[in-house]
């Protein structure tokens, strides 16, 4: 007897439907399953016999065969043990046959017959509807994630007995209670980001660097933090977070199916944006992936979120370089020698560092490092990835003494301004493919933003004493329209300029002082 | 005197001034066990040939005087367009004819355009290796002007004062002469590729030793009296109380130059050196103003014409530059200080286009010139 059922496996950030074939015939009693199966597939025939009688039906002591096709797209994970059961006891005729093809089937059986939740519940629920199948049947704890998907039904099965029943035409288990929010479900990784999020009334002083902050949050411009230990870098930037807009809902939906994939269970959809903040010891391959097949990378977590990569100079020259795609083009392409991938990177980088070995240079009296040093520790840094921040903002040491000071602003006010200008931006930028300031091509810049006469009087006498380079320009001109959304002004005003010349970062990290 | 060198032009060195430079590069890493007593080091240079030599080869005395008697000056080796000129040459910098000075130099550039960079009046602009941003600027600010009015700057290659004293001079499109401690060939540090290139197109690099000759310590301290004699006035932008910091300056005074200190703050210890310079005696220097009157008199020419006649600034970036140059350099210490936010950026960045602030170190901005001055020694 021969039984057909559907089900997915995850690849990277792909699912691929599988369909399972199974076959049961007269001979040496046996289960095998064939089709690139990985580890925990093989283990599923222990799984899948056990709850199978556990649940009080009956395993066939017949030669069982199941191919999962197709045969050359490797199969791994734990969730087609319940698409497995379901076709052994159709095959056995214990459950009707017909309705197994118009059912996807996701879950990992407990020996006791209990379904199980497994990763990627949002990607497989999205692939069922792709897939034409009309119900997805998985466990409840994933299956408010699955809900989020238009279009197809979810029917809830706690235990294997529920999943043949609803394959039989009954109804499914109801959905469990909401459970209290686990903390950090958004996949953060990093400090001070469980529990309660951080406030940006937190920051006493440094009013400049909380203003770069907020037109960085802005504009999503990409952007570097530098001073001296202690002056709260890493506190800024951790609290970007609190002053970036909600996710939108087509974002949200990307960002909890990564999340979903690689982080477990999302449960929910996601709200906030991600924040991934992954030590100075990261390799290339943990960056931007591709370690093994289907694995991403922080790049790809941060996904419409934060990338924030405390202790710039410290990281592998190699890894930062390996940015550079994600950064221009939002996306990063992995090619090794048995697998390609292309994943989604479209980030906000923030990075932090410190000026100089010592970390107090321009403090006459602490740095003691030399010209030599400096042009050694700079060089490590400069280049392409700095070529690629549009803000740089410095913090210093004396603004910290006070910290009685008032802080600039809280993050719910930051937040306010930063969805207005977002607003205008998007207004803006409805006909281009980009939404925000930050990734306007030259093109699209060029329509978007003209100068007045004195703006463009200033970005000419900027070239002629060399402080701009062409891309410079091009980033003081993109900073400069976040300045004016920011201020509510349609056109981009010199003011405007003078404030996005004064962040620019040209000049201030890179080569020597002097020549 | 026999003809020796490169083959360009008249040869400028006799026969005994190449044989003592080719020994000071053949004792070279002797010397350097003698550079920690500086004043003894340069008596040590002031010795005759077999003197020197009995004093420093040590157990190589035999060897070295045997090799010294054989010398032939076309053994030496000349590396590109470099001439050597001695003290019983007419192009000799006149400055250097006293007792202690190098008898001979290495030059690069062509030895007309030393005599005519030396017949002009001379001022060394020197100071610590590790300035501040606001020595750099200064020292920037004094060789821009003063190379603006045809004064020649002179000072070595190292890190911090000298070598923006170099790439002021430049700004104003003026002409140096660039004191290099080692052989001209390869003692120019690679990080100064491009400024010793462009430094190269209108001025001139001396040294004392041959070409080919790595740069040492005690040719460090040697060059210094080099830098020293050349000027006719030696100008210590930043220095601290370290022997090395102000031995240029000592050495000016031993020459009987004049010597002259730009005050800086009184707690920063990068200004330890000039301030007790300037409790010795050192003129008091504010800008290129003061030092041209030091050369000049009173009738000095005024440095920068086209500065003058600036425009009088708009009273918000004369008010921040003001307060840049009281030491609020940052955007916010100048906010703190009660100006709008939005105000001090632009003001800031309108200053810097201006070219009257440059950027330095952690986000300060440093002013690109003194201010200006009010009474009386502006006449």
């Amino acid at each position: 007897m021969l039984a057909r059922a559907h089900t997915f496996t995850i690849e990277g950030l792909q699912t691929r439907h599988v369909r399972v074939e199974l076959d049961i015939r007269p001979g040496l009693p046996g289960f095998a399953i064939v089709g690139l199966a990985d580890a925990a597939v093989r283990e599923a025939r222990e799984r899948v016999r056990a709850a199978i009688l556990n649940s009080g039906y009956e395993f066939p002591a017949r030669r069982i065969t199941a191919n999962l096709a197709p045969g050359d797209v490797p199969k791994a994970g734990p969730g087609l043990d319940l698409a497995l059961a379901c076709a052994v006891l159709a095959a056995s005729g214990q459950l009707p046959r017909e309705r197994l093809e118009s059912h996807a089937l996701f879950g990992e059986l407990a020996l006791d017959g209990e379904v199980r939740a497994c990763q990627g519940t949002l990607a497989v629920a999205q692939a069922t509807q792709e897939a034409g199948l009309g119900t997805l049947v998985l466990a409840g704890a994933c299956a408010r994630e699955a809900k989020l998907v238009d279009g197809i039904d979810v029917a809830v099965a706690e235990r294997l007995a529920s999943a043949v029943r609803v394959l039989g035409g009954g109804r499914g288990d109801p959905l469990p209670e909401r459970r209290p929010q686990e903390a950090s479900p958004n996949g953060s990784t990093g400090r001070g980001l469980a529990g309660s999020a951080p406030d940006l009334g937190d920051v006493r002083g440094q009013h400049h660097a909380v203003r770069a902050l907020v037109i960085a949050a802005a504009g999503g411009h990409n952007s570097l933090l530098s001073g001296p230990p202690g002056t709260g870098k890493t506190m800024l930037a951790q609290r970007l977070g609190s002053i970036l807009p909600p996710l939108s809902r087509p974002e949200a939906i990307e960002v909890t199916r990564i999340q979903s994939i690689t982080g477990g269970l999302a449960g929910e959809l996601a709200t906030r944006r991600p924040f991934r903040a992954p030590h100075h010891s990261i390799t290339t391959a943990g960056l931007v992936g591709g370690a093994r097949r289907g694995w991403v990378g922080e790049v790809v977590l941060a996904h419409h979120g934060v990338l924030f990569l405390d202790e710039l100079s410290e990281f592998a020259r190699p890894t930062l370089e390996a940015l550079r795609q994600p950064l221009e083009d939002g996306l990063v392409a992995i090619v090794r020698a048995r697998h390609s991938a292309i994943y989604p990177a479209r980030f906000m980088l923030i990075a932090a560092t410190n000026p100089c070995p010592c970390g107090w240079a321009g403090a006459a009296d602490r740095c003691r490092c030399s010209e030599t040093d400096l042009a050694r520790y700079r060089r490590r840094m400069s280049g392409p990835l700095l070529d690629r921040i549009d803000l740089l903002t410095h913090l210093e040491l004396d603004a910290m003494h006070d910290l009685k000071l008032a802080p600039l602003a809280t993050s719910k006010a930051a937040r306010e301004r930063v969805t207005d200008a977002r607003e205008r931006q998007a207004a803006r930028l409805r006909d281009d493919s980009v939404t925000v300031n930050a990734h306007m091509d030259t093109r699209t810049l060029k329509r978007h933003v003209t100068l007045e006469d004195k703006g463009e009087e200033m970005l000419r006498k900027a070239r002629e004493r060399g402080m701009l380079s062409a891309r410079g320009q091009h980033r003081v001109l993109r900073v400069a329209r976040t300045v004016a959304d920011l201020n509510g002004s349609a056109r981009v005003r010199a003011r405007d300029v003078g404030a996005a010349l004064a962040l620019r970062p040209e000049a201030a990290l890179a080569g020597s002082r002097v020549a | 005197m026999s003809a020796t060198g490169p083959g360009q032009g008249v040869p400028g060195a006799c026969e005994q001034c190449l044989r003592r430079s080719w020994l000071l590069g053949e004792l070279s890493a002797s010397l350097d066990y003698r550079c920690n007593d500086r004043d003894r080091l340069i008596a040590l240079l002031t010795l005759g040939d077999e003197e020197l030599i009995q004093a420093v080869a040590g157990r190589r005395k035999g060897e070295m005087k045997a090799r010294y008697a054989l010398f032939d000056p076309q053994q030496l080796r000349w590396a590109g367009d470099v001439e050597a000129v001695c003290r019983h040459d007419r192009r000799f910098p006149r400055s250097l004819a006293g007792p202690g000075s190098p008898p001979m130099l290495n030059v690069a550039g062509g030895l007309e355009r030393l005599a005519g960079l030396t017949a002009a009046p001379v001022v060394a602009i020197v100071g610590s290796r590790r300035a501040t941003d606001y020595g750099i600027e200064m020292a920037k600010c004094l060789a821009r002007g003063l190379a603006a009015c045809g004064v020649t700057v002179t000072s070595g290659v190292t890190d911090g004062i000298a070598v923006a004293a170099h790439a002021g001079a430049l700004e104003a499109s003026g002409r140096t002469v660039s004191v290099i401690s080692g052989g001209l060939d390869v003692a120019r540090p690679a990080g100064r590729r491009s400024l010793c290139e462009r430094l190269s197109r209108s001025g001139c690099a001396v040294a004392e030793l041959p070409s080919g000759c790595p740069t040492r310590r005690w040719a460090q301290a040697a060059s210094e009296r080099t830098v020293a004699g050349l000027a006719g006035l030696t100008v210590v932008v930043e220095a601290d109380e370290g022997p090395g910091e102000l031995a240029c300056a000592k050495m000016a005074r031993a020459l009987g130059r004049q010597v002259a200190a730009v005050p800086g703050r009184v707690t920063s210890p990068s200004s330890r050196g000039t301030h007790a310079l300037l409790m010795g005696g050192a003129h008091l220097i504010r800008g290129p103003q003061d030092a041209l009157e030091l050369l000049y008199g009173m009738d000095a020419p005024r440095p920068s014409p086209q500065r003058q006649s600036r425009p009088e600034l708009e009273p918000g970036l004369k008010a921040t530059l003001e307060q840049v140059g009281a030491g609020r350099d940052t955007p916010e210490k100048l906010t703190r200080a009660g100006a709008d936010a939005w105000e001090v950026l632009v003001s800031l960045s309108e200053l810097e286009l201006m070219g009257l602030l440059a950027r330095g170190d952690g986000g300060r901005y440093v002013p690109r010139d003194p201010l200006a001055r009010g009474g009386s020694s502006t006449g």
